[in-house]
């Protein structure tokens, strides 16, 4: 490899995606701009719908009338819960397993140059080949989702966790050798805080794996869920009820994000405050 | 400098897989693991079997096929509609709501909509993965474009740099290190889709192999299969990584020399 470790750090941390679009100044002229694109965009659909009459596309009411009939009632609970406690509990697994084991090997530098290879390979393996696997083993359970999920989103926490580990400033390590901190209270009082930004980062990008596992494992294999209720939906030609499906991933994708990246500004405010003023 | 590097190999790192393998090996040889699990050397076998018997390596070629052609429009998509967006305010106002809408959407839940308009071929997972890898580009060529330098693009209109040359010459150079940030997260979402599609409702490739091959319950070439994915991964993030630092050679992050 000729490429430092070092360099890989500092690309694995402009490779996260961004949170939104850059702000810019609002006007009342770009507002009014920006919602009218959003209505003529969704009155073209329904007009050019209500002409066309094509199967493959339903009027935006009718999409909507679909939607809450669905999702305002018993498919919410047989459809989204399962998915959603599937992909929690599958998530806080891979986020305790890969915060826990990232800080202890970014920690041990002998421990990284262990797994560097093995971390390296599972980062770049795409997670839902996996899928088939836990068919194999587990079957179609709840238990294979639970696990494909964590498996998957456990990388990125894993590998951005031993980063910022590893990448704690020499001061804030020597200043705790200077007070006698001994090597667990150094981790715990130092490490851990200091890596903080990369942890809520790579538990950003597994926040998403575990999304997009959670649909794929319901599409492959599954007798429900939300991904296993859009792709039924379209192999039996309901084709409203697919819309409305694809419309609840995205606002249940939207949520998860902001409550994410809700959660990390109240956690770490003090954490971006600081290294603001100081820098 | 840089081929001493190379020589310097991670002795520990390597030993640590070679051990897994061997340990994985015994355990699977001595029956302590489900018939479901075959020792490695029986998959690194079906591996090479496949990668020569054309099996396993012509479905590299429609996996790459795909993936190239997807990740090519988005990128071309994305930055010109990034760049329009940065440079222009009337044009960010009028696409900004319809970017925070359509930006969550996650992109296999466009699979069974993809279906339905393009069918099982090559053009429905090029849609697909056309539209994963667009929002990371769309997005980092907008921060891109915004980071421009005002004096650069004064200093060009002096010299009677306007308009379309302007964009040309200016915006997308100085843009680029945003671009490519983009670019290399998009490839690794694309190859994420690309097999995923595949998985779900492929007619060729990589993915559709591992799930012919499990439904064949022909085990050795479906984790072979598997396994050349990761290996597939990591060229690619290399291949990208490196690609990156020569686009982009001036700034910090490429010029961090091997420590």
């Amino acid at each position: 490899m000729s490429i430092s470790t070092r360099a890989m750090a500092a690309q694995r941390q402009a490779d996260l995606p961004a949170a939104s679009i850059p702000q810019s100044q609002r006007t009342v002229k770009g507002t009014v701009l920006s919602i009218a694109t959003v209505v003529i965009a969704l009155l073209a659909w329904e007009v050019i719908a209500r002409l066309k009459h094509s199967v493959y596309v339903p009027s935006v009411t009718q999409i909507a009338i679909t939607f809450w009939h669905e999702w305002f009632s018993a498919t919410f609970r047989d459809q989204a819960v399962p998915s959603l406690y599937r992909m929690f509990f599958g998530y806080i697994i891979a986020a305790v397993c890969g915060v826990t084991v990232g800080v202890i090997v970014g920690y041990y530098r002998f421990m990284f140059r262990l797994l560097d290879p093995v971390l390296q390979y599972w980062r770049a393996t795409p997670a839902t080949a996996i899928i088939p696997v836990g068919i194999l083993l587990i079957g179609i359970g709840d238990e294979m989702k639970i696990l494909v999920i964590a498996f998957g989103a456990v990388w990125p926490i894993l590998i951005n966790s031993a980063d910022g580990a590893r990448l704690v400033p020499r001061e804030r390590l020597e200043t705790a050798r200077v007070f006698g901190l001994t090597s667990f209270e150094t981790l715990r009082r130092v490490v851990v805080p200091s890596a903080m930004p990369q942890i809520a980062a790579g538990m950003r990008t597994g926040l998403a794996i575990a999304f997009i596992l959670i649909v794929v494992s319901e599409m492959i294999g599954s007798t429900n869920g939300i991904g296993y209720y859009v792709l039924q939906a379209q192999r039996t030609f309901a084709i409203p009820e697919m819309y409305g499906g694809v419309i609840l991933l995205a606002i249940l994708g939207f949520t998860l994000n902001t409550v994410f990246v809700f959660v990390e500004s109240k956690v770490l405010g003090w954490h971006y405050g600081q290294s603001a003023r100081t820098r | 400098m840089a081929r001493q590097k190379l020589l310097r190999v991670n002795v520990p790192g390597i030993a640590f897989v070679i051990g897994c393998i061997v340990v994985f090996e015994i355990t699977a040889r001595l029956g302590w693991l489900t018939s479901y699990v075959p020792p490695p050397s029986i998959i690194f076998v079906a591996l090479g079997q496949g990668l020569i018997n054309g099996e396993i390596s012509s479905q590299i070629g429609a996996t790459l096929h795909a993936y190239f052609i997807g990740l090519a429009l988005a990128t071309c998509l994305a930055v010109t509609l990034g760049i329009l967006m940065g440079t222009y305010q009337p044009v960010q106002d009028a696409f900004k709501m319809v970017v925070e809408f359509m930006r969550p959407v996650p992109s296999v839940a466009m699979i069974p909509l993809a279906i339905l308009f393009l069918g099982l071929g090559v053009q429905m997972r090029v849609a697909v993965i056309t539209y994963a890898a667009f929002w990371p580009l769309l997005i980092s060529t907008l921060y891109g474009v915004r980071g421009i330098d005002p004096q650069a693009l004064d200093v060009a209109r002096n010299f009677g740099i306007t308009g379309a040359e302007a964009l040309w010459r200016v915006t997308l150079p100085s843009a680029l290190t945003g671009i490519m940030t983009g670019f290399r997260v998009s490839a690794t979402i694309a190859l994420v889709v690309t097999v995923t599609t595949e998985l779900i409702a492929g007619n060729s490739g990589i993915g559709f192999y591992i799930s012919q091959m499990e439904q064949a319950n022909r085990l050795p070439p479906m984790y072979a299969a598997i396994i050349l994915t990761g290996i597939l991964g990591f060229l690619l993030n290399a291949m990208f990584f490196q690609l990156d630092r020569r686009i982009v050679f001036w700034t910090p992050a490429a010029q961090d020399k091997p420590a």
